[in-house]
């Protein structure tokens, strides 16, 4: 599958050599060094990033700049990972599984108006 | 113990950090990005004389200018508290915490959302998102998509979708209810396009010579809403329609679309199946001023500069001492303006720094900024100079109880 | 899916409907509406949602015209994990 932009009228070539692979989910992908893990993901068609916790309703990127949470995988092995703010290294490992641990719901840390 | 610390690189945060190494202070800037940039990077439009603004490029300029002025750079770290001890101002971060005498919050805007039902599948983005992922991420968000929310925003990043060849359906509004009210009324839409139609040239009425503003508009109003929208730069706009639904059973296949009558009331069975495999939502901007919130900063809700602001001066200082503001956190404009902010907000903190014989050129900044307004090519609220003067109401205001508290 | 089912707040999952029934309910302020929902409660923080909570309390409550506001965040406006709490504070 082939998304990605290389050419484009105005902004001009990108290189597509620097490939490096990673794993998702135990899969092994290959993206390019530096993009976002997210961008890589949607390059080789994966939209699904997480489950949500509750509901398992599948969730991908929403915001693409770091604001919604929607993306967080665990990146080698540390949870709540923003994929969209993740640039991708040769050998990262990703996965969308894990529930995520925080200071927020028990002393009321993420209570806002 | 540093000087200065600028949380936000993008165009306000970037200036801001430029003027301060120019005029010898030590300057940190922290962004959760990976780049330099913020939202400037994903920008791409033409000017009114021909030429293209390249975010990519500008936001490279901004960074190497700053590289080479010695200031200092902190990636892909999240800013997540603040607060004021002792005259410092102490800035939390996962990692490492700072310490510093000025800080600049440069942290922009985010997005408000429309809501529609099955917006939560995987294909479905905000506007922004698609145009961070086409223009910096250079990977299409999809084949063919379709953006609900009609608004200056989704209109340019429409165009640039289409720029790097990905298909829209078409642009069309949210069903009305409680919460989408304004953005699902066709009536109230099309009066905020003729607004912005008003402007200087803007990207969103001229691309090419084709369409000019006048034959668009007079096409938008005289046929009032014809059944087959009118198309921008090809794309249909279809005002008369809206999306009831997006459905697929694990990500995005395609959304309902229905007509709807010029009131916003959905005409049943109407309603047609449109195939796509992505969905942009786009409700528009709000300033992002967390930040500024857990400082303690006074706020104010003015909804020409896009919902609640820190309160702060034409100098870009808030009431709380060494505590600066710039850019889209202190209302919703472009790039251009929050540039100009920034320069500003970088001389008060020279200024504030000891840096001597800045009093003229602050007050020339400020006028800069004013003329950046005037002629900015994107505007996103008509009213924003109406915005501007209340919030600097609101400050003189703040400052007369302040000298009377005092008196008494 | 009904637009009542419409989910508003994506983190805690809290639809169109619950929201909109507490609002007619309670009349109340949007800081009570969250409370009562759990809607910007969630692992953005609000940031996602916050808007439209703000409009659906803003349609129902009496106190509609207020302009000037301390606004209530509470840090850390980003979910910090556990491993690194308590680091660099
Ligand atoms: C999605 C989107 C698309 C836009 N598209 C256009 C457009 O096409 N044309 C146009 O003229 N204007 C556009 N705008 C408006 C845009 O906000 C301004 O043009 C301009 O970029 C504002 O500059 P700024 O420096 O105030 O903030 P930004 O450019 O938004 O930069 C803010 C920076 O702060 C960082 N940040 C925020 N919070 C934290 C934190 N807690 N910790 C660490 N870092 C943080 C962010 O990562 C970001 O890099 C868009 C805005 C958004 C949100
Ligand atoms: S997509 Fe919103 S935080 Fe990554
Ligand atoms: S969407 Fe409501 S808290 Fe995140």
């Amino acid at each position: 599958m082939t998304r990605r932009i290389l050419d484009h009228p105005i902004l001009g070539k990108i290189e597509d050599k620097n490939y490096v692979s990673f794993t998702f989910n135990h899969k092994v992908y290959k993206g390019l060094e530096n993009e976002s893990l997210a961008a890589a993901l949607l390059a080789n068609g994966i939209r699904t990033l997480r489950h949500h916790e509750e509901s398992g309703s599948p969730r991908g990127f929403y915001c693409n700049i770091g604001h919604c949470y929607e993306c967080r995988v665990s990146v080698d092995g540390q949870q709540g990972i923003r994929a969209c703010l993740t640039p991708l290294k040769e050998g990262m490992i990703a996965e969308s599984s894990g529930q995520l641990q925080t200071s927020s719901k028990e002393d009321g840390g993420l209570e806002n108006e | 113990m540093n000087n200065t610390i600028i949380i936000g690189s993008g165009p306000a945060g970037l200036t801001a950090a430029v003027t301060c190494a120019e005029n010898g202070v030590d300057v940190v800037v922290i962004d959760e990005y990976m780049i330099a940039g913020g939202r400037l990077l994903g920008q791409l439009y033409e000017e009114p004389n021909g030429s293209w603004w390249n975010g990519i490029k500008e936001s490279t300029t901004l960074y190497e200018k700053a590289i080479n002025l010695g200031v200092k750079f902190h990636f892909n770290t999240a800013v997540n508290n603040i607060e004021q001890s002792n005259g410092l101002w102490v800035v939390y971060t996962e990692k490492d915490t700072f310490y510093t005498s000025n800080l600049l919050l440069a942290t922009g805007a985010a997005e408000s959302p429309v809501p529609v039902p099955g917006w939560t599948l995987p294909g479905v983005m905000s506007v922004g998102a698609a145009q961070v992922m086409t223009n910096v991420q250079r990977v299409k968000p999809g084949e063919r998509g379709v953006i609900i929310g009609v608004n200056v925003l989704s209109a340019v990043i429409a165009m640039e979708l289409q720029l790097a060849g990905v298909e829209i359906a078409c642009l069309t509004l949210p069903k009305r209810n409680r919460i989408t009210m304004k953005a699902g009324d066709p009536r109230k839409v099309l009066d905020s396009l003729l607004h912005v139609s008003h402007m200087a040239p803007s990207p969103f009425v001229r691309y090419g010579s084709k369409l000019m503003k006048n034959d668009f508009m007079k096409k938008l109003g005289v046929n009032f809403y014809p059944k087959k929208g009118v198309k921008m730069w090809d794309i249909p706009i279809q005002l008369r329609k809206a999306v009831t639904k997006i459905y697929g059973e694990d990500e995005v296949e395609g959304v309902t679309l229905a007509t709807i009558n010029a009131d916003g009331e959905v005409v049943s069975g109407s309603e047609e199946h449109i195939p796509v495999d992505f969905v942009c939502i786009a409700g528009g901007l709000y300033p992002l001023a967390e930040l500024a919130a857990v400082a303690g900063c006074p706020f104010y809700l003015v909804e020409e500069l896009g919902g609640y602001v820190p309160l702060h001066n034409e100098r870009m200082e808030t009431p709380l001492e060494g505590l600066y503001v710039a850019g889209n956190i202190t209302g919703i404009e472009g790039a251009k303006v929050a540039a100009a902010q920034g320069t500003t907000a970088g001389l008060s903190m020279a200024h504030r720094s000891g840096i001597k014989g800045l009093d003229n050129t602050i007050n020339d900044s400020i006028k800069m900024t004013e003329q950046t307004r005037n002629s900015a090519p994107i505007q996103f609220h008509p009213e924003i100079e109406v915005g501007r003067k209340k919030i600097l109401q609101q400050w003189e205001a703040y400052q007369s109880t302040k000298r009377e508290s005092i008196c008494y | 899916m009904k637009e009542d089912e419409m989910i508003i707040c994506r983190c805690e999952e809290v639809s169109y409907e619950e929201l909109e029934t507490a609002a007619a309910k309670y009349k109340c302020s949007a800081r009570e509406l969250k409370l009562r929902t759990r809607a910007g409660m969630g692992y953005c923080g609000g940031r996602s949602c916050r808007t439209m909570v703000d409009k659906i309390a803003a349609a129902s409550a009496n106190d509609q015209n207020r302009t000037c506001v301390s606004l209530k965040y509470q840090p850390p406006i980003r979910p910090i994990s556990f491993e690194n709490l308590g680091r660099g504070r």
